[in-house]
């Protein structure tokens, strides 16, 4: 073959890089592709970013205006006698436990008819009866009260509402029709006037309430053994704790302002310790994030309880003790648990498990186990056990890495020192390795937190929180979570109220709550590189 | 693996075989004194790959022996079948013959491989202290033991530093990381280590190649210190450091066992022409 000419190869070398799209070379537009794809994700995550918190921000003024309305309509007023009757309520519910027991001893330990035992509880039933109804006159009072308060409430949302009319009209062009909006404003001071003025008698109400109820429990008839009747004494002491209450709950109404501002950090306050979190309501909406946030962590602390044991034990399987050929089998598997898309598990926590964990909480050899037996089927046990389900294979696939990653010549030291293989595990490789199951089991905290379907199909969704003082037994509860409440709720709010800003700002708080973890978990990783060296 | 039916030649073979006679392949023999280790027409394998061939020798008491050959001659493979490392390399197996130390035949299933590795310890090519603190690096194997008592691990602390000749250096830290001490001070920790739970024999593999001739000239005093109370049995690359500390050395190429023999016969007068041409320094 000939050698190509001089003069050829420079035409080619000349002609090279000549292509051109829009004036750019082709390595240009390559690297503007792959640039162009990193910049879109990028701006994508900044805008969803940005959106979180524009329509998030709203959210604490409008809070700030709601609990304005709430000192300045008298609902705040109303509440406090609400709270009076509410505890009282409380107390009768004590009473029906108690009446409960009574029952059960008759018909278990004396052997009486159902009728029998009724009858012989007569005189319990008449004392809860005058007890249960020593309250009418306060209630009637609250529901008057009530009434009046959400006229004004009403009033005012009224108000609010032709407000926001007009400025929409106003920014349409339409100054003559704006106009012709009329506005009646509010007169708290005149209104609120009837509602102050009952003071009077809900003093004669509450003094009648606490000679009555005094009275009552001194008569109390007393009970056939003395567990019973330590319960009884116990509800003696109650009554009368409730009954020294009385004047600071007087003293609250006398002293009550409607035109006492509401502090600027209570509108934060109130969503971040609220304890409430009461939507669409007749009477007052709180946005309380603590019920939700307790909801989401007790059931991922359930799941992390199940899951780090399996997954870090899986891990050190795997790792340290299993086969080739079993390695090959259980990686893969549970790997593939991930793959379970978790709508279906929320469908199998509903089916299968939550039915299986209250058919076994029934059993009576099962009796001991603190909060069993139980009649919520869905509640924080089944959507903790699917949600470690969900962080196993992170934690086991991250945790399987850091052990990886312990050098091999700590393991050979170890076994030549006369270690057996567990010693060896539990003294060198995974003290070794600590940090990244630490950083691993953060990361399943991440994921189980920010889970969804499975909470939302199987957590119970009761707004509540917890009750702690049930021990161990408060896992077999009902809650609600904040990644399930902005599901279920999201999609009937009104664009722009106080509640659809609400749920974005829950939805900011679980974005940090992630941000946090993720952070902390890389964080650690970090360090566990350096100090391996 | 343990050979279930030793060759007659095994068996009648004496206990303690003559003094340095010119070896074929295969059948080197062990120099006069006391025998420890005595390994004995040893195949070795890796999966499908052979890497002993027919090796026997006798390693002595309180002696330091020292292996020399080239990369992937089998050395560091033998010297692992002493305490059964290899066990934890997959596939691995002792093809057939049999290492007995003190006569009992280490690969015999009734022995407790734990129990052989407190007796036979070890110290690594690179050094590998734990990411723990350098006094519970030391008394780490002691408390595999179940030794806790606070009085006794202090001791046995600071006698096993000195030992190593490193108490001086970290008397002052005891407590802080065993990975925050230079490479030579490291792997004195690991000798320290090791003689912690008083094993009879040590083994080295290549003990020095990552250190720096200072800190090489500190391990190999230690060695000479050592020799008092341990067999030493040391795998080196570096020819120098055979004919400084060792009492027998013996010459491995491609998994045989070329020569073994008083280490001034080996480097002034060897037998072999392989050897000759090793130590020489023209191959290897």
């Amino acid at each position: 073959m000939a050698s190509p000419a001089p003069a050829d190869s420079a035409h080619f070398i000349a002609h090279k890089g000549k292509f051109r799209l829009f004036g750019l070379t082709l390595d240009t537009c390559i690297k503007v592709f792959f640039g162009g794809n990193a910049v879109v994700s990028i701006i994508v995550l900044a805008l969803i970013t940005i959106f979180l918190f524009r329509e998030g921000a709203g959210f604490f003024g409008q809070n700030r205006q709601n609990l304005k309305v709430y000192r300045e309509a008298g609902l705040e007023y109303v509440d406090f006698i609400r709270a009076q009757q509410d505890d009282h309520t409380a107390l009768t519910r004590y009473l029906s436990d108690l009446r409960l027991r009574q029952f059960q001893h008759f018909t278990q330990h004396q052997h009486l008819t159902p009728a029998a035992a009724n009858a012989a509880l007569a005189g319990f039933d008449e004392f809860a009866g005058q007890y249960g109804d020593a309250v009418e006159p306060l209630r009637t009072l609250v529901s008057d009260l009530t009434e009046q308060a959400t006229a004004i409430k009403e009033r005012f949302t009224v108000m609010e509402d032709r407000k926001t009319e007009r400025a929409q009209l106003l920014a349409a062009g339409k100054a003559q029709a704006a106009a012709e909006v009329g506005i009646t404003p509010v007169d708290f001071v005149a209104e609120l006037k009837p509602i102050l003025g009952t003071l009077p008698a809900y003093r004669e109400a509450s003094a009648d309430l606490a000679k009555r109820l005094a009275g009552i429990v001194a008569a109390a008839p007393a009970m056939p053994t003395p567990e019973l009747q330590a319960r009884l004494d116990r509800f003696r002491q109650l009554t009368a704790e409730y009954l020294a209450g009385f004047p600071a709950v007087a003293r609250n109404l006398e002293t009550w302002d409607y035109r006492r501002p509401v502090p600027a950090t209570q509108e934060f306050s109130a969503f971040l310790f609220g304890r409430e979190w009461v939507t669409a309501s007749f009477w007052q909406d709180w946005y309380g994030v603590i019920p939700l946030v307790a909801g989401s962590l007790m059931v991922s602390l359930v799941a992390l309880v199940l899951a780090v044991p399996l997954g870090v034990g899986a891990a050190i399987y795997v790792n340290q003790i299993a086969s080739p050929w079993e390695q090959r089998l259980i990686k893969p598997c549970i790997e593939f648990i991930s793959a379970v898309p978790s709508v279906v598990l929320g469908f199998f926590g509903i089916a299968v498990l939550g039915q299986t964990l209250r058919a076994l909480s029934q059993q009576t050899w099962l009796a001991w186990v603190p909060g069993f037996p139980y009649s919520e089927r869905l509640n924080i046990l089944t959507a903790g056990c699917l949600l470690a389900l969900l962080a196993v294979p992170t934690i086991f696939t991250l945790a399987e890495d850091a052990l990886n990653n312990v050098p091999r010549s700590f393991k050979e030291a170890s076994f030549a020192l006369g270690a057996t293989r567990l010693q060896t595990v539990m003294r060198i490789i995974v003290p070794a390795s600590l940090s990244g199951i630490i950083s691993a089991v953060l990361l399943g905290f991440g994921r189980v937190i920010g889970e969804t379907m499975v909470v939302l199909l199987c957590a119970g969704n009761r707004i509540a929180i917890p009750d702690f003082t049930a021990g161990l037994a408060v896992i077999t509860q009902p809650v609600h979570t904040m990644t399930g409440i902005i599901a279920q709720e999201m999609g009937e709010v009104v664009q722009g109220s106080i509640h659809y800003r609400a749920l974005f700002v829950v939805g900011i708080l679980l974005f940090f709550l992630s941000l946090a973890i993720n952070y902390a978990a890389q964080h650690i990783v970090r360090r566990y590189r350096i100090s391996i060296g | 693996m343990e050979s279930t039916a030793p060759a007659p030649a095994i068996t009648l073979r004496p206990l303690s075989a003559p003094a340095a006679i010119p070896a074929a392949p295969g059948s080197a023999v062990a120099p006069a004194g006391e025998t420890l280790i005595d390994i004995d027409h040893v195949d070795f394998f890796y999966g499908a790959v052979q890497a002993l061939h027919d090796i026997s020798l006798h390693i002595e008491h309180k002696k330091v022996t020292a292996f020399i050959g080239p990369s992937g001659c089998g050395k560091s493979t033998l010297l692992r079948c002493f305490n059964r490392m290899n066990d934890l390399i997959d596939g691995t197996r002792v093809a057939s013959g049999t290492i007995k130390i003190r006569g009992i035949d280490i690969h015999r299933p009734d022995v407790d491989v734990i129990e052989l590795r407190k007796r036979v310890g070890m110290v690594f090519q690179k050094s590998n202290p734990f990411p723990k603190s350098i006094y519970e690096n030391i008394t780490y194997g002691l408390k595999l033991q179940g030794v806790n008592n606070a009085a006794r691990l202090d001791e046995v602390v600071e006698k096993s530093l000195r030992g190593a000749a490193l108490w001086n250096e970290v008397k002052d830290r005891l407590h802080t990381s065993g990975l925050g001490l230079s490479g030579g001070q490291q792997q004195r920790l690991c000798i320290a280590r090791a003689i912690a739970v008083e094993p009879e024999i040590i083994l080295m593999d290549e003990p020095c190649s990552a250190l720096d001739p200072v800190a090489t000239a500190k391990v190999e005093e230690l060695i000479q210190s050592l020799r008092e109370r341990y067999t030493i049995v040391i795998v080196t690359h570096n020819m120098q450091q055979a004919a400084r500390c060792s009492d027998s050395t013996a010459f491995f190429y491609m998994g045989k066992l070329i020569e073994y023999a008083p280490t001034r016969d080996i480097f002034m007068n060897p037998a072999s022409p392989q050897t000759e041409a090793y130590v020489s320094g023209r191959f290897g």
